[in-house]
């Protein structure tokens, strides 16, 4: 064997563990990769997970607790005694993220007042100027409260209510047609003689701008929807929770 | 003469600001997206609510991407600032940019008025404010740009990639001299 062959033969041998090397560098490579990659999409899954799961709605479960209204509009859903803790809403129907917070947390605002936790207390404001998309959007919240305001306290208000943000319009367009008020009002089982010509006439219009414009004065509201509890505004993480909105609301009652 | 060839362990010796440049795009995208996810992730309702403003996407889609955006942008925002994984991330964290380019130029071609629910918000205007689409978009695709930088380029300086010895930059691949010392190859100083 020449030194040529040999050298040749060592240069192999070299080579091939040199191949092994690199192939066990890249395994390990590979499986720090997957494990790294496997743990963030966890990561990301899990987080979805419960994002959806603190979002999840209550059921309604009893009937309403009784629904009154006072001279200014505002509507008090609470059992005869239940003086607190008081949870206000300061909601507008054209606002989207009002028809966010009806269909996370209200089930647990009902069901609050149902079981005799809470004094539930929602105040419709119009919170949109009129320079906004022509008027349009003002339009639209005005239209609309004026109109759930000629239905008569009780639970069809509540119906009603609901409805009005089931059918929000979007914000740039005309919507809550006087024609679908009365409409939606019958289907609410809403039996005075008097709402269609109530809505139509938009009879409660002005006292609603003029009590909303108060509302909001005194309350310090800054954007809708507002929650409070006792007062105290709480924050869209919480308002937002239905589990962590109950947990509020029974803290503040003990 | 053998020196010419086994002369590799600076071969990026004339662009030795780049590995500061990934790092700092690096941190910059991760600062931005952490921030980002972070004002939404308390509240995914509005991030759902958020989404739908743009009304682009259907019902169903734009719930699973409210829900899902902010913690996909925190885990990424982590994965850049740890320097892991870092080609992945930053194309992801690209197209995150590219998309949002896109949904917000389309908001402001059809005329929509909201806000762009960057850092949160619910996707809605305070009455009277007026949308900043323009700079929103030049926002996004300065990070997009970003993006592109660290997907394209070695993560860089201080990062965990170049630590577990996992960018591919680093894969001997190309050597061809068969001289049998120096076994390790991998003496980039990315540490």
């Amino acid at each position: 064997m020449g030194k040529a062959a040999r050298d040749q033969s060592a240069r192999d041998r070299i080579k091939a563990q040199r191949e092994a090397e690199r192939k066990k560098e890249r395994a390990r490579r590979v499986a720090t990769m997957t494990t790294a990659a496997v743990v963030a999409v966890a990561a990301i899954g899990a987080g979805w997970w419960f994002a959806a799961q603190s979002s999840r709605p209550e059921q309604t479960t009893t009937a309403l607790a009784p629904i009154t209204r006072a001279a200014d509009g505002t509507v008090v859903m609470a059992k005869p005694g239940v003086g607190k803790p008081v949870v206000d809403v300061y909601e507008d129907f054209q606002c989207p993220a009002c028809k966010a917070l009806e269909e996370t947390s209200a089930a647990t605002l009902k069901n609050l007042a149902a079981e005799g936790k809470a004094k539930v207390v929602f105040h419709t404001v119009t919170i949109f100027p009129q320079e906004m998309n022509k008027g349009v959007t003002r339009g639209n919240s005005v239209r609309g409260a004026a109109a759930a305001r000629c239905v008569p306290a009780g639970p069809s208000w509540m119906t009603y209510h609901d409805r009005l943000f089931k059918e929000q319009p979007p914000e740039t367009a005309e919507g809550f047609a006087l024609d679908d008020l009365v409409a939606w009002g019958e289907d609410a089982g809403i039996t005075d003689p008097n709402f269609a010509a109530c809505v139509r006439n938009q009879q409660h219009a002005a006292a609603h701008v003029s009590d909303s414009d108060k509302k909001l004065e005194a309350a310090k509201i800054e954007g809708t929807p507002t929650l409070k509890i006792d007062g105290t505004a709480v924050d869209n993480n919480v308002a937002f929770a239905p589990a962590q909105l109950r947990q509020a609301i029974l803290d503040a009652a003990k | 003469m053998t020196i010419v060839t086994s002369d590799k362990p600076e071969p990026s010796k004339p662009r030795s600001a780049l590995p500061w440049v990934t790092t700092v795009s690096r941190l910059i995208l991760a600062a931005v997206l952490i921030v980002a996810g972070g004002g939404k992730i308390g509240t995914p309702v509005l991030s759902v609510e958020a989404v739908k403003a743009y009304q682009l996407l259907p019902e169903s889609l734009a719930t699973a991407v409210g829900y899902g955006l902010p913690i996909l942008e925190i885990v990424i925002g982590v994965l850049l600032v740890v320097g892991l994984l870092t080609r992945v991330a930053g194309i992801v964290s690209a197209l995150l940019m590219l998309a949002f380019v896109i949904g917000i130029a389309s908001a402001w071609a059809r005329g929509l008025r909201i806000d762009c629910g960057c850092f949160g918000g619910g996707g809605q205007l305070a009455a009277g404010e007026e949308p900043s689409y323009l700079i929103d978009i030049l926002r996004d695709f300065g990070l997009f740009a970003l993006g592109v930088i660290v997907a394209w380029f070695p993560p860089g300086r201080l990062a965990l990639d170049s630590v577990l010895g996992l960018t591919p930059s680093q894969e001997p691949d190309e050597y061809d001299d068969t001289e049998g010392d120096d076994e390790e190859p991998r003496q980039e100083e990315d540490h």
